[in-house]
């Protein structure tokens, strides 16, 4: 075991427990918040993150090869859905969210004027 | 040695709060973060006692509770019979679990001829890598042409009670579907993306059922997935031209014949003793293992097509 296997090693540990954590502070998040928008923001730290840095642990591990490769697609393919599936479920929010409307005034998609009429 | 702290100081330490903040009784970002915390449903006592008064006249009114004795004396007896049976199915299953052997011993009559002989020669009798899908699509192929025809029959029941007549417009505006996001360009521009990754690993995982993890009924999942993300992304109007009840119909109808048919031809021959024409070719290679090939891409077209049309069926009462 020389010195380029115990780095790999460390490094792979390291990326895969910091990816752990990340889904520790993940799940804390989802069960302790109490309002859609700010669940969905925890949610998408162990969606993106927490699972970006576990797979580039899993493949600093398994070194190059075609294993990593598949683990690489992994992460663009979750990098590309779950910002999607947010973004979908902030606007199913957004835009059915009747009695508080004030709260998003600047994100909401009608036009200028119109919620006002709508509040009444 | 314990000391006692005055109540003020307590309330002032780290771990009082961190209890407060484990239990839930205080948000520590609400009032920090721009957003107000969700209130929960509540209704005024007044419309509760009204509905509960409705919901017993309904119920006095279907069921004529104070009229009919035998309504009375069914209800009773209903609850008496049911609690009894329950008893003793629970007296039942909790006698024979008293028999079963000891997990994990080898003597279990797990392990008897039949798996070892899955296990020893289920690559040459089906020349499948994998032994699993050799074992669902060949020894037990009967099984499996029992799942698909219930996934089948799920369809048809599930088109009984969710079909729809032709809407009218009115009836649509009030429906939810007005709250769903249309043509979303961010949804769009991801399923440009994703939807032919996805469909090209269904087709992989199907293809490749018989020489490592997959088959039909995972890819055919995976197919269905992204017919659906499709159909979120840009809607009724592109799926329809090339998927809708009939395509549906006809899909299902020729994936479960050519199952029953080929199904129909080993069974006929090997009840026979007769041999069979299909070669086993050599093991790993893509068309090799006889039949499973054929029964995996039958399997995959009646899931994906299944799982398709419960969601179109769900969202809209038709497809």
């Amino acid at each position: 075991m020389n010195v380029v296997e115990w780095i790999q090693f460390l490094a792979g540990c390291a990326f895969l427990f910091l990816g752990l954590f990340l889904f520790l502070v993940e799940m804390i998040g989802v069960f302790r918040f109490h309002y859609v928008l700010n669940r969905m923001h925890a949610a998408a730290i162990g969606d993106t993150l927490g699972i970006g840095s576990c797979f580039l642990g899993l493949i600093i591990l398994s070194g190059f090869n075609f294993t990593s490769l598949k683990l690489a697609l992994v992460i663009a393919f979750l990098w590309i859905a779950s910002p999607t599936s947010s973004h979908l479920i902030a606007r199913l929010e957004v835009t059915t969210k009747e009695d508080d409307a004030e709260e998003f005034e600047d994100l909401t998609l009608s036009k200028e004027g119109e919620s006002e009429n709508d509040h009444i | 040695m314990s000391r006692k702290v005055p109540e003020e100081d307590y309330k002032k330490t780290l771990s009082y709060r961190f209890s407060r903040w484990l239990s839930g009784e205080k948000d520590p970002y609400l009032g920090e973060v721009e957003m107000k915390k969700l209130l929960p449903f509540s209704e005024p006592r007044e419309l509760t006692l009204s509905h509960s008064k409705q919901q017993q006249e309904v119920r006095e009114q279907v069921y004529d509770i104070k009229e009919n004795k035998e309504v009375k004396g069914f209800s009773i007896a209903y609850r008496i019979v049911s609690v009894l049976v329950l008893l003793f199915l629970l007296a039942m299953l909790l006698y024979s679990v008293s028999y079963l052997p000891p997990y994990g011993e080898a003597a279990n009559p797990v392990n008897n001829e039949v798996s070892e002989r899955y296990i020893e020669k289920g690559l040459q009798e089906t020349g499948a890598v994998n032994i699993v899908t050799g074992m669902i699509l060949d020894y037990r192929a009967f099984d499996t042409l029992g799942e698909s025809h219930v996934l089948f029959i799920a369809t048809c029941t599930v088109l009984i009670l969710l079909r729809r007549e032709k809407r009218r417009d009115h009836e649509e505006e009030l429906s939810d579907r007005t709250h769903e996001p249309k043509n979303d360009v961010i949804l769009q521009t991801a399923a440009r993306v994703l939807v032919p990754l996805i469909m090209i690993f269904g087709i992989y995982i199907i293809l490749f059922g018989h020489l490592g993890p997959g088959g039909g009924f995972s890819g055919g999942a995976v197919i269905g997935a992204g017919l659906i993300l499709y159909l979120n992304a840009f809607g009724f109007e592109k799926t329809e031209k090339f998927f809708h009840a009939k395509t549906y119909k006809w899909m299902s109808f020729g994936a479960l014949a050519c199952y029953s048919a080929a199904k129909s031809y080993s069974f006929y021959t090997g009840a026979n003793h007769i041999e069979s024409v299909i070669p086993l070719g050599t093991p790993g290679a893509i068309l090799s293992s006889g039949l499973i090939l054929l029964l995996n891409i039958c399997v995959g077209v009646v899931v994906s097509g299944t799982m398709y049309a419960f969601y179109c069926m769900f969202r809209k009462g038709d497809f």
